[in-house]
């Protein structure tokens, strides 16, 4: 019996040492859903690669690259409130330790921040965040398996030759230029 | 500690309580020494990241991890220019620039670097005076006299120009410096420059040592 206590104890820590923790993916889920937000996962398909045409690097280099989540949202008149409470909870997130920054920009009315997860060389994931005051703010999570900083100067220099299929995108394009 | 204090105060009669207050003091005096302890390189580090975020300032941070990473990129090695550039970015810790065209933001910047310069012991490498811009580097020299530890660029703007603080921290040589001017698209890139190949002449305009 008390065996059995200890070990539900034991699963019960587990449960919630797992809980504490935001993590984007949570972050994602939560609010794919509201309205405030837009969510897009975009496949490698967006590219229109001609995969014949591209050397063994490249190709290898888009095999890392998996998908790429993003979450946007956008800022009208009734929601400041809001924006200015998800911001702050994204920038929370980010601020844990799995989240290494990259680069950060930043002005009085925007600002946007490159962090990766995963080390140097094998890098899960990466993260784009990009907020302006009055257009809302987005989040870009780029996943992949093991992508290093060589594939990622290659899969630019696959995206300066292929020809971006936008219609995946077109929502966004159309929130910022608003 | 404890046995040095317990057998002087002792006979007094009143010993527990002096050597409680004494305690209480020595601890709190503890405290504070250990916070500074702590936190002076933290303050050194971040004696600027106050201007992050606030209304008036853009700003560019770049970290470590990004020069780490860029200086992972493999490259052709025939392509000497390049890898010149990624053993150069492998020496540098942080990179941030603040740029602001507020008066008031501009003379806190001023008040700020000045203390900065004092107390982290920067010298000054170069001063430029011209169309009303007041360009000021200086640099915190290591081992050698054209090892840098830091460079500290503080352009004060003329009218409508912009006021710029930027602090490059790392472990390179002042005669690389050109090769990172002419890749990156650093504000008065064309002044370091300048700095960089005075520093080349037969022991130019630098301090003593």
């Amino acid at each position: 019996m008390k065996r059995l206590t200890f070990l539900s104890l034991c699963f019960c820590l587990l449960l919630v040492g797992c809980e504490s923790k935001p993590t984007l993916q949570k972050y994602f889920v939560e609010n794919t859903e509201n309205k405030n937000f837009m969510a897009f996962d975009l496949s490698p398909t967006i590219l229109n690669i001609n995969e014949t045409k591209l050397s063994a690097e490249q190709k290898n280099a888009l095999q890392s690259f998996d998908k790429m989540n993003i979450l946007a949202f956008k800022a009208t008149e009734k929601n400041k409130p809001e924006f200015e409470a998800e911001c702050a909870r994204v920038k929370t997130i980010l601020k844990d330790e799995q989240y290494q920054q990259l680069m950060k920009y930043g002005s009085g009315s925007e600002g946007a921040s490159i962090s990766f997860v995963g080390d140097d060389e094998h890098i899960d994931e990466f993260v784009l965040f990009a907020n302006r005051k009055d257009s809302g703010f987005a989040v870009i999570r780029i996943l992949g398996d093991d992508m290093n900083p060589t594939g990622i100067l290659e899969m630019l220099s696959i995206l300066k030759t292929s020809d971006i299929n936008l219609e995946q995108l077109k929502p966004l394009q159309e929130m910022l230029a608003k | 500690m404890k046995s040095k204090i317990i057998p002087s105060v002792r006979p007094l009669g009143l010993g527990h309580e002096i050597q409680k207050s004494k305690l209480l003091r020595l601890s709190k005096k503890l405290i504070i020494v250990m916070v500074l302890m702590v936190g002076a390189p933290l303050f050194a580090q971040g004696a600027f990241d106050k201007f992050d975020g606030q209304d008036d300032v853009t700003s560019v941070i770049v970290n470590k991890k990004m020069f780490d990473m860029i200086g992972k990129v493999k490259t052709k090695p025939a392509d000497k220019e390049a890898q010149q550039y990624l053993e150069l970015v492998k020496k540098l810790d942080n990179l941030k620039v603040f740029t602001t065209k507020s008066t008031r933001v501009e003379n806190e910047m001023k008040a700020t670097a000045a203390s900065y310069i004092k107390s982290a012991g920067l010298e000054e490498l170069m001063r430029i005076n011209e169309n009303g811009r007041n360009i000021k580097i200086l640099v915190k020299s290591g081992a050698k006299d054209t090892q840098i530890r830091e460079l500290l660029m503080f352009i004060e703007g003329a009218r409508n120009e912009d006021t710029v603080l930027m602090s490059l921290t790392g472990d390179f040589d002042l005669n690389e410096l050109s090769v990172l001017t002419d890749k990156m698209n650093i504000p008065g890139g064309e002044d370091l420059k300048r700095a960089s190949k005075g520093a080349k002449g037969p022991k130019g305009p630098k301090g003593p040592k």
